[in-house]
């Protein structure tokens, strides 16, 4: 039986901490939204007996910073989370804590002082995989000359409504390797304050123009992993 | 989860309802157990994980290490319409397998409106939803929950029923499924033969009702003799000992009610004449404040939710209730968890509640007088006065909040114009009551938002054998009540009086109905308690081409001596209990509370540990 109280006996810190919580969110977690997730995280780090800082005011509530929303049906293993402690306990305790009350697909990897800000995100990279019988060695080349062609026109969602960008401005790097029945794409994709495109909107798009699709989702999948995150030069890691 | 759910998923609405995978949830060996259980809720995910019954039922069943108990809830239609397109049948959320796969098929039966979707369940996993054409390969089909006191309706469509509280019944009867299935040569008809000994369930199958020519039911005769002549409802005696699920499983997705749900005791002292909850859920019997700390502390460590409502029929009615609710502010408010006290009685609130109540964030208390005038609250029993409800809404008023909704029921037995006109009355006397007091701040004004539901008659109540108004006269009504709010801080919304008539049919139907249920499940008819699917022509066909009379069951005053389609049941409060109370309604005499006085309406012979009746009272002869 676990005491959840034991967390008042702690000493204060002169300054509440701000810790990072890398996480993955694989499986069956990918169709949880962002804001489920936020709701979900806040009762994790109650349960986990967490010395949780609280803002002030009228209506207290437990002060969390995602990195990176992300959207609804693809995975990652690096989700970052930063919270607020405001009594001692190591980063290690923390990070067990946190995966007492986690599960498989929802599991916390490293947890540490945070040094850079959100902000400095640039670039995500992901590593995709489309699967469907049409999928032939030569969607590979197919898949290729449409990423190195002028444009690549796709219609985004946006608050105002839909509007047309070129996918292509979007992309930094990829690879792709085709198969029987399967297609690898790795894309390093604009994400963070400067823009952000979804790898789903450029798998559909691609696999739409190349005609691998077969519209029948029980012949037919796809999956993005979201891997590293990135600072502007799109080289160095982000952590 | 199954490979065939995932590849739907990236197509529909809120995949997270079927995803699964929730903390809390429970996985065992499928080859290891000897009972799978599929435990079903037929509506959304959200609505499903909300309530506490399919929760604590959960819990009872898992803690059993040869039973494997899964959630199921009603895929919404654009998933429906998936899965029938790519021949994906209904899923279980743990596994993901199909249901048809399973022992037992459990059906919680919260509200009439939800039967449609429970033959479109069946359709969806490839079940037949007559009982009758179910084949050995087949689970077995159970319903429970509070619908289940008249079964009737449906009870063509269930191999069985569980009367009552099921914590120790579904467990008896998962038991003896395991035992017979052991033992060798398990038939349909013969555990079913066998579970109908088990006290509380109920199998509509062994027995024969005939109809008089006026539709009314002659006799109901069992077809063996070893089968109960009627079916006594199970309860659990002593609360601080029932099964208490300290595991919780915690759904990602946002449900209606996402937070802890304290069970504090059950049943009601009150004895409205209307409701039939305060009627089958007797006797009363209170958990007490240690356990309840205890619970309450045990599930907030389980589960981080930063709210704990206590939940019961009248909260305020709760013995220890200031014990309990000081208890756990001497640790809510350091964790910044709020407490939430719904149903609280007019009569009851005062400061000291109110303070308590205050750091919920909403800005609006709700209080249920029921009706517009104190002769019609005496006839329905009620019990409050005007002096109680402006006590209470002074005291809301003076915590600082500004808005109060008031909960009211038309066409309710003897009611009449001036009744209606009063509920509009009390609504601006209660806006006055504001400017009265010094409660007034700049930029705010008082808001009383009346809600007025329609009345209607259900089994186990005294007014069970009364006849609902006619939709004309419902109509009427709720124009007549809308001509008189003038008061410009008075809110007035109503139910749709449709909803209501068909929820009459449904509540007080008997047998007969099936045709029209399944010709309603025929015509894709589904989550008829969702307004956008909610169709009342469509239902008033399938009653005319069933060959129907809705009126017949909502609209007809029923016969004090009528054998009524629920009598097979007994839910302990006896019918010469109702008739004495809808006695004393027509003679608009009340009847004191439980803790006042015993009335003798009979549940004190079920048992139980701390109830409310006084020491020593014995059934009135």
């Amino acid at each position: 039986m676990k005491d959840n109280e034991q967390k008042f006996s702690l000493p204060l810190l002169p300054e509440p901490r701000t810790v990072r919580i890398c996480f993955h969110k694989t499986g069956r977690l990918q169709f949880i939204s962002h804001l489920d997730l936020q709701r979900t995280f806040a009762r994790v780090l109650v349960r986990a007996g967490l010395p949780i800082w609280y803002s002030k005011g009228f209506n207290p509530h437990i002060k969390m910073v995602f990195a990176l929303p992300l959207p609804v049906g693809v995975e990652s293993e690096c989700e970052l989370l930063d919270i607020r402690v405001e009594r001692e306990m190591s980063d290690a305790e923390i990070l067990r804590r946190l995966n007492e009350e986690l599960t498989d697909e929802l599991r916390a990897v490293a947890a540490y002082p945070a040094e850079r800000k959100f902000s400095e995100i640039a670039f995500a990279e992901y590593d995709c995989e489309i699967r469907s019988p049409l999928i032939h060695a030569d969607a590979e080349s197919a898949v290729r000359s449409l990423l190195e062609g002028e444009t690549l026109p796709a219609m985004k969602k946006t608050k105002s409504g839909e509007k047309e960008i070129n996918l292509l401005d979007a992309v930094l790097r990829y690879a792709v390797r085709a198969e029987e029945g399967a297609l690898y794409l790795s894309l390093t994709l604009m994400s963070g304050e400067g823009g952000t495109v979804s790898p789903e909107l450029v798998l559909r798009t691609l696999a739409a123009r190349a005609g691998i699709l077969t519209g029948d989702p029980m012949r037919e999948s796809y999956r993005a992993l979201r891997r590293r995150l990135l600072l502007s030069d799109g080289v160095t890691e982000f952590h | 989860m199954n490979e065939k759910v995932a590849a739907l998923l990236k197509s529909v609405t809120k995949p997270g309802r079927y995803s699964g995978g929730e903390y809390g949830e429970v996985q065992k060996d499928k080859h290891a157990v000897s009972a799978r259980f599929a435990f079903a809720f037929p509506d959304t995910y959200e609505i499903g994980m909300s309530n506490l019954g399919m929760r604590i039922l959960y819990g009872a069943l898992n803690a059993r290490p040869d039973i494997w108990c899964e959630r199921v809830f009603a895929p919404w239609v654009d998933m429906q319409e998936k899965m029938r397109e790519y021949g994906v049948p209904l899923f279980a959320h743990e596994s993901g397998d199909p249901v048809r796969e399973f022992d037992i098929l459990g059906f919680t039966l919260q509200y009439e409106m939800c039967y449609t979707t429970v033959l479109q369940m069946l359709r969806l996993a490839g079940i037949p939803i007559r009982a009758a054409e179910r084949g050995e390969e087949d689970p077995i089909v159970i319903g429970g929950g509070p619908c289940t006191y008249n079964p009737e309706p449906v009870a063509d469509f269930f191999d069985c029923f569980s009367i009552g509280e099921g914590e120790e019944n579904l467990v008896e009867f998962a038991e003896l499924l395991i035992k017979m299935k052991k033992e060798g040569g398990f038939t349909r008809e013969k555990f079913l033969r066998e579970a109908a000994k088990i006290e509380g369930i109920y199998v509509p199958s062994l027995y024969d009702v005939a109809y008089h020519d006026d539709g009314t039911i002659a006799c109901v005769t069992p077809r063996f003799p070893d089968v109960p002549r009627t079916v006594k409802k199970r309860i659990m005696p002593d609360m601080d000992k029932a099964f208490f699920p300290e595991k919780v499983v915690m759904p990602y997705i946002e449900t209606v009610h996402d937070r802890i749900m304290l069970e504090v005791y059950r049943g009601c002292i009150r004895g409205c004449r209307f409701c039939q909850a305060g009627m089958i859920y007797r006797p009363v019997r209170e958990k007490t404040p240690e356990v309840l700390q205890k619970q309450a502390r045990t599930l907030y460590d389980a589960t981080g939710y930063e709210e704990i409502s206590l939940t019961s029929l009248s909260i305020s009615d709760y013995t220890r209730l200031e014990e309990l609710t000081c208890g756990l502010l001497e640790w809510t408010d350091r964790n910044m968890v709020s407490l939430s006290l719904p149903s609280l009685r007019v009569d009851s609130f005062g400061e000291e509640l109110m303070k308590k109540v205050a750091s919920v964030r909403s800005s609006s208390l709700t209080f249920a007088p029921e009706a517009g005038t104190q002769r019609l609250r005496d006839v329905i029993n009620k019990n409050v006065t005007e002096a109680d409800l402006m006590h209470a809404v002074n005291v809301a008023y003076g915590g600082g909040k500004t808005a109060v909704k008031l909960y009211f029921m038309e066409g309710l037995p003897t009611e009449t114009a001036d009744d209606l006109a009063g509920i509009a009355e009390l609504a601006s006397r209660v806006v006055d009551e504001y400017y009265r007091g010094p409660y007034r701040q700049k930029g705010r004004s008082p808001q009383v938002t009346i809600s007025v539901s329609c009345f209607i008659p259900k089994p186990f109540t005294p007014f069970q054998w009364e006849a609902q108004d006619t939709m004309e006269m419902l109509a009427e009504k709720q124009a007549y009540l809308g001509s008189k709010v003038t008061d410009r801080h008075v809110r007035y919304t109503h139910h749709d009086a449709r909803v209501s008539r068909i929820e009459a049919v449904l509540a007080r139907g008997n047998r007969r109905l099936a045709a029209a249920l399944e010709l309603a499940a025929d015509e894709g008819f589904c989550f008829d308690a969702w307004d956008e699917f909610f169709d009342y022509d469509r239902w008033l066909s399938v009653f005319a081409r069933t060959g129907i009379d809705p009126a017949f069951f909502a609209n007809r005053a029923m016969g004090l001596d009528e054998i009524l389609p629920w009598d097979i049941i007994d839910c302990g409060v006896t019918k010469e209990f109702f008739k004495r109370e809808r006695a004393r309604a027509y003679a608009g005499k009340t009847t004191p509370n439980c803790r006042e006085q015993c009335s003798g309406c009979g549940a004190n012979r079920l048992g139980g540990v701390r109830v409310c009746c006084p020491a020593g009272c014995k059934e009135k002869k």
